[in-house]
């Protein structure tokens, strides 16, 4: 279940790259546009700022924000509606055949994702939200493990100091459910451990007195402990879910991943969160799709997604799962 | 007057916080200890039928069968404290692993099925009985620290408190009891 390099690169040039000489036509098509689009708009920016600037209403500096705040709305309004048909296919010509190419019995669906429900049965972000969004959905089974993948968007309504509502992030980035290979009936919450590494003792005691959470549980695994903080309910079912060699197998895979990781394990599943501050499947628009790289990072990052079920061997089932 | 009935008030607070901390150390010990007891027991329950299966294919492992028997009907029916308890769960997984290393030479058992399902059940068995021992030495860890510590270390003293053994297994002991890596070969 590892796809080598050499065989993805075979793949690439048999099966993808004929429908992406079309793609790449349009992607080109798309930036020839953009560029017009910019070039016009920079012309009537410069247009607009010289008659602003005559009249008597605004000053030089207000006339030339106007002017560059008007082009460059228009400029991302036709930028967003030229990505929007481009992306669509990107979808479905490459990430649907890479997630194929992966796994062919995995089930990819480009507009849904992980449901409301599931977010917050994970118990890893107990922010309240306003906006619930996600893409990319992947479901199927790895090795016998049923798993569930998309890319997710939490964000909650802030008042900044100026009195101005705007957006704020809970989570973006990968959001990942599988079965785990024990059953348990307590619930385990394993987070970045930020207080510790900032604040050190007064950190360590702050986790402990942290109600809505449950109790700190302290594990006997030297580099776990310095990366993560632990919240269970039963101090010994948590020490069954986190053993030494999946502690080890966690420390190694956020060490590879060298990103903020969020794991839970409630009702006998594994919820794992990674933050990006990207979106995971959408293309770039400078990049070539007749480049091989440009389609290899796709490919390593849902490999790296797959793999986290033999990564964490979630695979071998204890005796009362199987 | 009034800075005395402060000083007062604040070294009893600190007292009833020091008390408090000691006792709901002790008791966590008390718990997680019954929660250990309770996999030790699913594995005493084990035994039986292990040997009973077992016995008739490994005629050359009699004495080690004989000893773990003897240990399950101690464990079993005499009342041991904290300290017996794991003592003799020390030498129960011991006796196990030997066992279990035996069991290699023997190919009709490895065959067997009763004897692949009460394997597999014993190997879950080992896993949970490992994530209680962890949990119990933890809470051990946090009582001995307690009690042994500035400034609780005189209210132990006036409580009569006494340090609390850890449940170790040398490492030896703890990679023959690891059944499950040994039927996988």
């Amino acid at each position: 279940m590892k796809p080598r390099l050499s065989s993805l690169l075979d793949y690439y040039y048999e099966s993808m790259y004929p429908s992406l000489h079309a793609l790449e036509g349009k992607r080109l098509a798309i930036l020839s546009t953009l560029k017009k689009a910019a070039l016009l708009l920079v012309t009537l920016g410069t247009v607009l700022f010289f008659v602003l600037s005559r009249t008597n209403v605004f000053t030089s500096l207000h006339a030339f924000l106007l002017s560059v705040m008007s082009g460059f709305l228009i400029f991302m309004f036709i930028y967003r509606h030229e990505r929007a048909g481009y992306g669509s296919l990107f979808k479905d010509l490459v990430i649907e055949k890479i997630i194929h190419f992966v796994d062919p019995s995995l089930i990819y669906t480009k507009m849904d994702s992980i449901d409301e429900r599931t977010y917050r049965q994970s118990e890893l972000f107990m922010e309240a939200y306003d906006r619930f969004s996600g893409k990319d959905l992947v479901c199927g089974e790895i090795e016998g493990v049923k798993i569930r993948f998309c890319d997710l968007h939490v964000e909650k309504k802030v008042r900044t100091k100026n009195g101005k509502e705007e957006w704020s992030d809970i989570f973006s980035g990968l959001f990942f459910v599988a079965d785990f290979n024990k059953t348990f009936h307590s619930k385990v919450v394993v987070l970045p451990d930020v207080a510790e590494r900032n604040l050190g003792i007064v950190g360590t005691w702050l986790q402990g007195v942290n109600p809505s959470r449950g109790a700190l549980i302290k594990l006997d695994h030297v580099a776990f402990e310095k990366l993560f903080v632990v919240y269970g309910d039963d101090p010994i079912e948590s020490r069954y879910i986190l053993s030494h060699a999946l502690m080890e197998r966690i420390v190694d895979f956020h060490h590879k991943i060298d990103k903020p990781l969020y794991l839970s394990f409630v009702d006998s599943k594994l919820f794992l969160a990674l933050h990006y501050t990207k979106p995971l499947f959408e293309p770039i628009l400078a990049r070539s799709l007749l480049e091989f790289e440009s389609i290899k990072a796709y490919c390593e990052l849902l490999v790296m997604i797959t793999n986290i079920v033999t990564e964490f061997k979630l695979n071998e089932k204890l005796w009362s799962k199987r | 007057m009034e800075t005395f009935l402060v000083v007062a008030g604040l070294i009893f607070l600190l007292v009833v916080f020091m008390y408090n901390t000691l006792i709901s150390k002790k008791n966590q010990v008390d718990t997680i200890y019954a929660g250990l007891d309770a996999v030790l027991k699913k594995r005493h329950d084990l035994l039986p039928n292990l040997v009973a299966t077992v016995q008739e294919y490994m005629v050359h492992e009699r004495i080690t069968l004989e000893k773990i028997t003897e240990l399950r009907t101690k464990a079993a029916t005499h009342s041991l404290g904290s300290r017996e308890t794991i003592a003799l769960e020390k030498q129960l997984s011991s006796m196990l692993g030997t066992l279990m290393v035996a069991v290699e030479n023997y190919p009709m058992l490895k065959a067997n099925e009763n004897f692949l399902n009460l394997q597999a059940t014993l190997s879950e068995v080992e896993e949970q009985i490992s994530a209680a021992r962890r949990a119990y030495n933890q809470s051990v860890n946090d009582y001995n620290n307690a009690i042994e510590m500035f400034p609780t270390n005189f209210m132990a003293g006036l409580m009569h408190l006494e340090r609390k053994e850890v449940f170790s297994i040398p490492e030896h002991e703890r990679s023959n009891v690891d059944v499950k890596n040994l039927f996988q070969k």
